[in-house]
């Protein structure tokens, strides 16, 4: 079976067909607004079924197909290209899509600089919008297109392929807030900053604005374009600005520096990791026991030096399958009864891909443990994995005895004893003796 | 129990003073001298458990009470012994005669030797 599965890979190989799936499954429900055309997003369609995805078209407005069924989502993936629509069907709202994600379902919604009712979906996730009708804008580099399509760099990260040509963005930026699951993708440039007028009469207010700072501002690199957020049941879902960034026409549109765009590649990047297919890792499972045993023993006691053992494997998209992995280098295990009473780092065993081991002492203190593996990076799945064990004090026949410390008390109670015996011995032997007289004779003075 | 001692304590004040050390060699000669040479070995044996005992104390003091189980079964058998010891000496004391008249000197060794085997097995149950 192993070996058919393995030169069917080979064929496809062979076959010159790229085919890459998600880790989570392979529907995708698109709704798309009428007003956008399904051609000048070809492109990228045209890649993600190519891939193997199974692509439904569906306007906002249409009940049926339905994202989720008795609670129970229809679609791994939902893209949402409806950045101007205000209404939708009855079951496509905030509340839903969030529900979506904690069924394990991924997003992909596209913004714009129009109020609708993804504005606010996207301030749950704790991105800041500017007010209603303010878009991005930028003067710089001297360009043909208007101040709105701006080209915009691309920072290294790992969910981008690396020295991906700048991309065309066109839409609404938006302020990150603090929380921890955010995870930015595509920066605005430092230059740019939303307006709602690219006649730049209102510059004097920007620039008071500016030298106030703070909050109300959207200007600079601080702010972000696309921006993704992991919950923690590891759903994914990105928020872009604008949703033409994975429009042919952007894809096509030379830069003005004369190079192509990277919209094609940064839009693949983007879906392939919302849709889980990168940086997607799992545990696979994890082990512990005794230091020279191989068994969980039922409970530890304490000052026991156990061995702990992590198995890892990431998502490889190219076969569609999950591969042992060693790439970690900073997990660490915590020993936890309410605090951490053990931290010690976690590193990978050489020569043995995606085992991760190992061993310390357990702490002089009785009660039921934890062993903790968390390990929370930006754009990577989370991990983490809790086992219970309790921990006893030794057996009262398990402490050491006769310790050397004690000699001397050894030795003073034998000698007590030895005394008796020769005490005895010499009494009863003067008894033999005849040492009656003697004590008569003291009787008689 | 100490009966010839005090009896030839009381009579050396008499003699001059400042002369301890000829009261010390007098007491010597006459515990010598008028102790029955049964008493002469519980004697030794007493001062025995007593140099064992004060040894124990010491060396818990000085360097370490722990295991503590075996320190108090090491120090209780000589007390324990010592008492026990002690006790055979009153009894068998000829000087005591009118105040044990119904024990004889068998029937106290008899006694002695029994609570002895019996201190020996609680002291080292109670040792390791």
């Amino acid at each position: 079976m192993r070996f058919l599965g393995s030169a069917l890979v080979s064929f496809l190989v062979l076959a010159g067909k790229v085919l890459t799936k998600s880790s989570s499954g392979d529907s995708v429900l698109v709704l798309l607004d009428p007003s956008l055309s399904r051609a000048n997003y070809s492109i990228f369609f045209g890649g993600l079924e190519q891939q193997g995805y199974d692509l439904t078209f569906r306007a906002p407005k249409h009940a049926s197909p339905a994202i989720a069924e008795y609670g129970v989502p229809n679609y791994s993936h939902v893209i949402l290209f409806t950045p101007d629509t205000k209404s939708y069907a009855p079951d496509v709202t905030p509340q839903s899509l969030v529900g979506l994600l904690s069924e394990n379902t991924n997003l992909l919604i596209a913004l714009s600089p129009r109020q609708t009712p993804l504005t606010s979906l996207a301030t749950e996730f704790s991105l800041i919008l500017p007010p209603p009708g303010t878009p991005l804008l930028s003067h710089h580099p001297k360009r043909p297109e208007p101040a709105n399509v701006i080209p915009v760099s691309v920072s290294e990260s790992p969910i981008l392929t690396p020295d991906t040509n700048p991309v065309w963005f066109s839409g609404v930026p938006h302020a990150l807030g603090n929380s921890p699951y955010l995870v930015p993708i595509l920066r605005a440039p430092s230059e740019s900053f939303a307006a709602d007028s690219t006649d730049d009469s209102g510059s004097g207010t920007i620039l008071s604005a500016s030298d106030k700072g703070g909050e109300g501002f959207w200007a600079g690199s601080h702010i972000g374009l696309v921006t993704g957020f992991q919950t923690t049941k590891n759903s994914r879902a990105v928020f872009a600005g604008g949703v033409e960034l994975f429009s042919d026409e952007y894809a096509k549109k030379a830069l003005p520096s004369g190079q192509r765009s990277g919209n094609a590649q940064f839009a693949r990047d983007v879906a392939a990791w919302v849709f889980q297919e990168t940086l997607t890792l799992r545990i696979d499972r994890t082990e512990h026991h005794r230091v020279n045993e191989t068994a969980a023993p039922e409970m530890y006691t304490i000052n026991d030096q156990i061995v702990y053992t992590a198995y890892i494997s990431a998502y490889d998209r190219k076969t569609s399958s999950w591969k042992p992995y060693s790439g970690i280098t900073d997990m660490q295990l915590e020993f936890t009864m309410l605090d951490p009473h053990v931290r010690i780092a976690l590193p990978p065993v050489s020569g043995e891909p995606g085992k991760y081991e190992v061993q310390f002492r357990a702490p002089d203190r009785h009660g039921v443990f934890k062993l903790v593996v968390g390990w929370r990076r930006k754009g990577y799945s989370f991990l983490h994995t809790t086992t219970t064990v309790p921990v006893v004090p030794l057996r009262h026949d398990q402490y050491p005895r006769f310790l050397s410390a004690a000699w001397p008390y050894y030795a003073g109670a034998i000698s007590t004893s030895v005394g008796f015996f020769l005490f005895s011995a010499l009494w009863l032997a003067g008894d033999v003796k005849g040492e009656k007289k003697n004590l008569k004779g003291v009787k008689s003075e | 129990m100490a009966g010839p001692k005090t009896a030839k304590l009381s009579s050396p004040p008499t003699t001059t003073p400042p002369e301890t050390s000829v009261a010390v060699s007098m007491l010597w000669e006459s515990y010598m001298q008028q102790t029955p040479n049964r008493l002469k070995l519980i004697d030794a044996f007493l001062a025995f458990i007593v140099l064992s005992g004060v040894t124990q104390f010491v060396y818990c003091v000085l360097v370490t009470n722990f295991p503590f189980n075996a320190f108090l079964s090491g120090f209780g058998s000589s007390i324990g012994q010592f008492v026990l010891t002690a006790s055979l000496r009153a009894q068998v004391n000829p000087q005591n005669r009118s105040e044990f008249k119904d024990v004889s000197p068998e029937r106290a060794f008899a006694d002695f030797a029994l609570g002895s085997i019996v201190l020996h097995f609680f002291v080292f149950n109670f040792l390791g």
